[in-house]
């Protein structure tokens, strides 16, 4: 068991539901890769195509502010994060993966950018509720599962 | 083709009482300024248009620019019961416009907001606050200026070219309304807020509509959980006034409808006033259990007292007036705060009346509710309280008032001078000292078309309410307050003769 998975039994609904669609994201963006460290990329690009996607809605400046704190609450956890920095404004928008994963390795990078996602999503959920916050991402998801994560490739050559 | 006109269609505004003062609602295409002041209400009136509006087929573009962040406009925009969260993403969409406007010129944030109107074909779309556009790329300020006003004529053609109806969004200060942008526009709604004292106001102007014949003036808003309220400020400009055969309602006060030409004239505005503690609410409250007897429905405004410490109070004499409220027959409006305006108090009552089928209305009192008015309404409160009294008798209910005159002993002060013109009967009360005893008396000073008395009747509040006795007829002087006997009254008649009696046996 991982150590996001420990905590399971005692996470609430929203919390439940917040890992769901952030694993759903990440899911969306692993399918088409191959190689071993498709888990920390694919959850690197989800964050990268959530990142350009909420960006439209509350502009570019207004997400990297929920990423920026996202990331601070997920690196008490996981230190694997420390490497990670958030590009405001460019593509890729999360640096420093690869860097990560030759330190701590896919499964925890992966583990790490995954738990960033979730507090993402409860943040935005507690700031403009979880259901129009779901309502959002679930639209980020349906434009990532019809293909059009468009900054995958620019991630694969990062 | 002589004599085809393009039909405008109208939107509803979704904002109670807006399409009123707009004269019919929205012009469907138009191109619209919403102005006003920092916390005005503009983001909000902007949104409950939208969710109005807003399909799937047809969707809002909501533009954010610079100023409030989006995160936060959502945070707090989606407390309002008009936000639905299911119809964000799909039938409303907020698009971020910073980055375009602080990294490019406004010809690339005129093509983004062109490009996602291409894209999403939407019906409305708004753009807040656009004022913040331009001015970031250190140009002079008269530069930034004339192309901003480029930037907004260019957005006015291409909005209604693509038949979309649209609002702009921006502070603007009353001095301000010569610039373009207030030509450039089909409608202009201005919002302001108004401190006087510890109350604020907030007042709605629609300053231009084309193709529209709007309410002029002011007209007071409030924002509550459904967002923003207008109170149209001449409600009864569309309204009929109703022909009441002139039938006498019984006031149940016995005596009191033999006093006043046998009972209050239906449709009339009938005032009551006296001093505190006079029994002016029993009355009132027995004007309206006398209706309410009759199957009868009726609404009470109370200004002066909590509903609860009205109604134990009113079901010790008329234990009937719960059950009342209870089966729908009768409302209590507790209209109390310091900041109401005239207008929203009518609203509250009219909504009542038209809920109920009211015939009649109490107004208790008169004088709680100048109290309870924002101090910038209280200065034409004379005026407000015509315009009020004669649309609700236009209605056809029978209004009966209250209203507390303060006056020293030997003093009479019949009415307010401010509202008595306004009424169609007044009845007062007052207190007067005989035999060393502190009485109450009543007259009736004022019966438009119609007989009544004219002498001060005596009565009494009793458990079962106020009973009238009789005329003070052996007593000149009763408007001092100390009445005196009169010299030809049966009093002092017997007096002299006990005197002269005493005088003989001596």
């Amino acid at each position: 068991m991982n150590t996001a998975d420990e905590g399971k039994n005692s996470l609430s609904r929203d919390q439940q539901q917040a890992r769901q669609i952030a694993r759903r994201l990440i899911t969306s963006h692993r399918s088409e890769r191959a190689g071993g460290d498709t888990a920390a990329r694919a959850a690197a690009a989800a964050c990268d195509h959530l990142y350009r996607d909420l960006s439209r809605w509350v502009g570019p400046d207004g997400c990297h502010a929920l990423f920026t704190r996202a990331l601070a609450q997920a690196r008490t956890e996981y230190p694997a994060l420390e490497q990670i920095q958030l590009r405001a404004r460019s593509e890729p928008y999360i640096d420093g993966v690869g860097e990560t994963i030759m330190a701590h390795g896919d499964a925890p990078t992966a583990e790490a950018l995954e738990s960033m996602l979730v507090r993402l999503v409860e943040l935005l959920g507690r700031l403009i509720g979880d259901d129009m916050a779901m309502k959002l991402i679930e639209r980020s998801l349906a434009a990532s599962e019809r293909g059009e994560a468009t900054s995958d490739g620019r991630r694969e050559e990062a | 083709m002589k004599g085809e006109r393009a039909a405008i269609r109208s939107l509803p505004s979704g904002v109670p009482g807006l399409d009123a003062v707009l004269g019919g609602g929205l012009p469907e295409y138009s191109f619209n300024l919403i102005a006003g002041g920092p916390g005005s209400g503009k983001t909000t009136l902007a949104h409950q248009i939208m969710f109005a509006n807003a399909t799937v087929e047809r969707p809002a573009l909501y533009f954010t620019v610079l100023g409030e962040p989006t995160i936060k406009m959502l945070r707090y925009q989606r407390q309002f019961d008009f936000f639905d969260p299911d119809l964000a993403g799909s039938a409303i969409q907020f698009i971020n416009l910073s980055a375009e406007v602080m990294e490019r010129d406004l010809g690339e944030v005129l093509q983004r907001i062109v490009s996602e109107i291409e894209g999403a074909k939407p019906g409305i779309v708004v753009v807040d606050s656009f004022r913040t556009i331009g001015g970031q790329h250190g140009s002079s300020e008269r530069g930034a200026s004339f192309e901003l006003d480029q930037f907004v004529q260019r957005l006015a053609l291409y909005l209604t070219t693509w038949e979309v109806t649209s609002f702009l969004l921006g502070e603007y200060t009353e001095e301000e309304q010569r610039n373009p942008v207030f030509t450039v526009a089909d409608g202009i709604i201005w919002l302001s807020q108004a401190t006087d004292r510890n109350s604020v106001a907030r007042k709605l102007q629609v300053v231009k509509t084309r193709g529209r014949a709007p309410m002029p003036g002011l007209h007071t808003f409030r924002i509550t959980d459904n967002g923003l309220q207008i109170f149209p400020r001449i409600p009864e400009q569309t309204r009929k006034r109703v022909q009441q055969k002139r039938e006498r309602l019984s006031t149940g006060v016995a005596g009191m409808d033999e006093m006043i030409g046998g009972g209050v004239i239906a449709g009339d505005a009938v005032m009551l006033t006296g001093p505190a503690g006079s029994g002016k609410s029993t009355v009132a409250t027995q004007f309206m259990v006398s209706g309410l007897a009759k199957g009868e429905t009726g609404v009470i405004a109370l200004f002066e007292e909590y509903p609860e410490e009205y109604l134990s109070r009113a079901n010790t004499r008329n234990p009937d007036v719960g059950k009342m409220i209870e089966v729908g027959k009768l409302e209590l409006i507790y209209l109390r705060p310091l900041d109401l305006s005239v207008d929203e108090t009518l609203a509250a009552i009219l909504e009542a009346v038209e809920r109920l089928g009211a015939r009649r209305v109490v107004i208790d009192s008169l004088s709680g509710f100048e109290v309870a008015l924002a101090p910038t309404f209280r200065e034409d409160f004379r005026e407000s309280l015509y315009r009020l009294v004669g649309t609700l008798t236009a209605t056809g209910v029978t209004v009966f008032m209250t209203a507390e005159v303060s006056e020293a002993f030997s003093e009479a002060r019949f009415t307010t001078e401010k509202v008595s013109f306004i009424t169609d009967e007044i009845i007062v009360q007052r207190y007067v000292e005989i035999e060393g005893e502190l009485r109450r008396v009543m007259a009736v000073i004022k019966m438009r078309g119609s007989d009544h008395t004219h002498e001060f009747r005596t009565y009494e509040v009793t458990a079962k309410g106020v009973v009238i006795g009789g005329p003070l007829t052996e007593y000149d002087g009763i408007i001092t307050g100390v009445p005196t006997l009169r010299k030809d009254s049966a009093g002092v008649r017997s007096l002299r003769k006990k005197l002269a009696k005493t005088k003989r046996v001596k």
